[in-house]
């Protein structure tokens, strides 16, 4: 690569990568955002350590997020063309031009996953680490945040590239037929298997050389990375054509049952959209495996076992941010004022569908932490109310701020100030009692259960309230 | 009997308007179009008329309904082509049919039939289970047209009704665009295609920043008058004007 077009074109991805992300969350708020990471992230360190809880836990938490993280964004280059065209138009990223330059796929591929490695890092990966670092070493020493923060910095870095190669790996394989799959499978049954069979496969990946910096398990882990790269460059093809879709007609047997055209629509497009309501479930998975491995260390360091019910129903209440945002990812308001649809007959459909969606499954989840870790009923009973409260108060929450434009949370600095401190108020005692104070008190409960009541009457509060502001603001624009 | 009236009506984003106290008013069983270049407020009065947009200062009725105070009632008896928009995507034109049926109110079999009529009108019988946004953009303005178009309203406004479409697919929805007139329906497009307005349209009004400039029926114009040569001389006259 001696003619300079591998360094072109990787600061042409980089700059399309900022403009996408500046059209998409409205330029000026997005540059801030790292610095609101910095800060967030340093005092909640700060905050969580101060109050007890080990840090070996926070670090766990962190790299297991940026692992979803890195997952999540493989997907949206590739996987989510659907939703990137609906929110910006006809799409065509740099990494699909093989087909029109001269210019291997490979090469291409190569390089989108260093822009994203590169990007991501700067942006928020080295604020999350210093932030952390810096609320957790804080009283140790300039050279203890500086050389905290590298080292989390690195291994974040390395766990985000990790999240990615294996979207892009898996992808690449689940579309090369019944040898791909199979490859796959092997794949999922071997860490499976390894895992069931007590191997510590977490000792090999960036996590483990966070915690240990040894010959071994850093060769383990650069292996394992460059073996997804290498298998997502020799497998995946983003600039595949793709064929054209042909269904049978739902929608009149699905409106039959929801009993509104606007929420039928709307779970259509979840369901039809790149990876169904299987997003859904995957988000609330997420949230599920965090919940239990949080539950697992806390319960190792403490030696208190915290509250199941209280939890898992609160931390599972918290998928209703993702669900409202599949509920939105196809939605254009002009598009539904063509129609003798008011604003506020738009956000009704909106929160019908999401209660038909996300409390669901989040409640199934529930029933399966239940089922396999047990707990107190009346623990149990609190923790569903705390749920449905939970995800109807963060429907209200993101409706009031951000309408039918929940993305713009991610990187607009000043919503994400108010949203993080809209949810911290009520869910860090909620948490804390889960994990700190279990067997939770009858008296505790009963507060408990009235909090869940009250968020969730809020939420439906601040929904229907925000209705006359929506009104005005899309008839304005 | 007036179908739309505007009077004095004002827009404004930001600091650039888009429409500026303009005044017209268009009678039952025309076919009016509004004629202008790119950024001339020709879709932002579309959107106001349509309860859309909310406009600063005026006055609107269609069929007799204030668009700004009852914007759902008017869109009950308006059909709306917007120029933009394209249908959903994870919807099959069947199934956008059947959405703008149960959005609308219409009864299911009365629906089935004119999904049939608009699929044979505009040859698209077999996309009709195709997901949307795997259509062509010509497909999807055809889709777009015939969801205006499903409830058949007495007034309908169209913003560019030809875009995307191939010449056999233009001529008949021009054709049909003149029956749906001659039946005593009103419609109100908007193109900055003077071919298109000089052909279809009973009168034209030529707007240009934001201003009616001109009102001509095309069928008054002399001989050797065309219609492009009114609207180049009004456009630059306002342009020197200012």
């Amino acid at each position: 690569m001696t003619d300079g077009r591998t360094r072109r074109i990787f600061v042409e991805m980089v700059r399309e990568e900022w403009r996408m992300h500046s059209r998409l969350f409205r330029g000026g708020h997005f540059g801030l955002f790292p610095v609101l990471i910095g800060l967030l992230t340093a005092g909640t360190a700060w905050l969580l350590v101060t109050t007890g809880t080990d840090s070996r836990t926070l670090f766990a938490g962190l790299h297991a997020l940026v692992f979803v993280f890195g997952l999540h964004t493989g997907s949206i280059g590739f996987v989510g063309r659907d939703t990137l065209q609906n929110l910006l138009g006809e799409l065509t990223l740099l990494v699909f031009s093989a087909r029109t330059l001269p210019l291997s796929q490979s090469r291409l591929l190569g390089i989108f996953v260093l822009k994203d490695a590169v990007y991501y890092a700067g942006l928020f990966l080295l604020p999350i680490a210093f932030g952390t670092a810096i609320g957790t070493y804080g009283t140790a020493g300039v050279s203890a945040v500086a050389g905290g923060g590298l080292l989390l910095a690195t291994t974040l870095t390395l766990t985000f590239v990790l999240g990615l190669g294996a979207t892009i790996a898996a992808l690449g394989l689940s579309r090369r037929g019944v040898p791909g799959l199979a490859a796959l499978a092997v794949v999922a049954i071997a860490v499976g298997v390894a895992l069931t069979g007590g191997i510590d496969v977490v000792a090999y990946t960036p996590y483990g050389v966070f915690l240990a910096q040894t010959p071994t398990r850093i060769a383990a882990t650069m292996a394992t990375i460059t073996a997804l790269l290498v298998v997502g460059a020799v497998t995946f093809d983003p600039s595949e054509p793709r064929s054209s879709r042909t269904v049978g007609p739902a929608f009149r047997r699905w409106c039959h049952r929801i009993g509104d055209p606007v929420s039928t629509k709307t779970l259509l497009d979840v369901h039809r959209s790149a990876g169904g309501f299987g997003k859904v479930v995957f988000s609330a998975a997420i949230l599920f495996g965090v919940t239990a491995g949080l539950i697992d260390l806390a319960g190792q360091i403490t030696g208190v076992s915290p509250s199941v019910g209280i939890s898992f129903g609160a931390i599972l209440g918290l998928s209703g941010f993702t669900t409202y945002n599949w509920l939105t990812q196809s939605d254009d308001v002009d598009a539904y004022l063509v129609h003798p649809l008011s604003v506020s007959a738009i956000f009704a459909a909106k929160f019908r569908a999401f209660l038909l969606l996300g409390p669901v499954v989040g409640l199934a989840f529930y029933a399966l932490a239940l089922l396999r870790r047990g707990g107190p009923v009346g623990e149990a009973l609190v923790g569903a109310v705390l749920l449905v409260g939970v995800a109807c108060y963060i429907f209200g929450t993101t409706v009031y701020l951000t309408g039918l434009s929940p993305n713009e949370f991610l990187f607009d600095t000043a919503l994400f100030a108010v949203f993080g401190l809209a949810m911290t108020g009520p869910l860090v005692p909620v948490l804390v009692i889960g994990f700190a104070l279990a067997p939770v008190s009858t008296t505790l409960l009963a507060a408990l259960g009235a909090g869940g009541v009250a968020l969730g009457l809020v939420g439906v509060g601040l929904y229907r309230r925000s209705l006359p502001k929506w009104e005005r603001r899309y008839r304005r624009e | 009997m007036t179908a739309i009236q505007i009077q004095g009506l004002a827009k404004a984003y930001g600091d650039v308007t888009a429409i500026d106290d303009l005044s017209l008013s268009v009678a039952e069983g025309e076919l009016f179009g509004l004629l202008g270049p790119n950024g001339a407020g020709k879709t932002t009065t579309m959107k106001v008329l349509t309860g859309q947009l909310v406009p600063e200062r005026g006055q609107v009725t269609v069929l007799g309904v204030d668009p700004v105070e009852e914007s759902t009632a008017v869109r009950e008896r308006v059909g709306i082509l917007p120029e933009k928009e394209s249908p959903p995507s994870f919807m099959t034109p069947r199934e956008y049919f059947h959405f703008v049926g149960a959005v609308r109110g219409i009864d299911e079999a009365t629906v089935d039939e004119r999904i049939e009529t608009w699929a044979d009108r505009l040859a698209f019988s077999e996309k009709l289970d195709t997901m949307s946004t795997d259509l062509s953009r010509g497909q999807q303005q055809k889709l777009m047209i015939a969801g205006a178009f499903l409830h058949e309203p007495a007034v309908v406004v169209i913003d560019e009704p030809l875009a995307n479409l191939d010449p056999i697919v233009q001529e008949r929805v021009k054709r049909f665009l003149r029956e749906y007139r001659e039946a005593g329906n009103t419609l109100l497009i908007t193109t900055h295609d003077v071919d298109v307005a000089a052909e279809l349209c009973s009168r034209v009004g030529i707007m240009y920043g934001g201003e009616l400039v001109a009102d001509v029926r095309p069928s008054e114009l002399s001989a050797d008058e065309r219609l492009l040569d009114v609207f180049l001389n009004r456009v630059d006259a306002t342009g020197d004007r200012r």
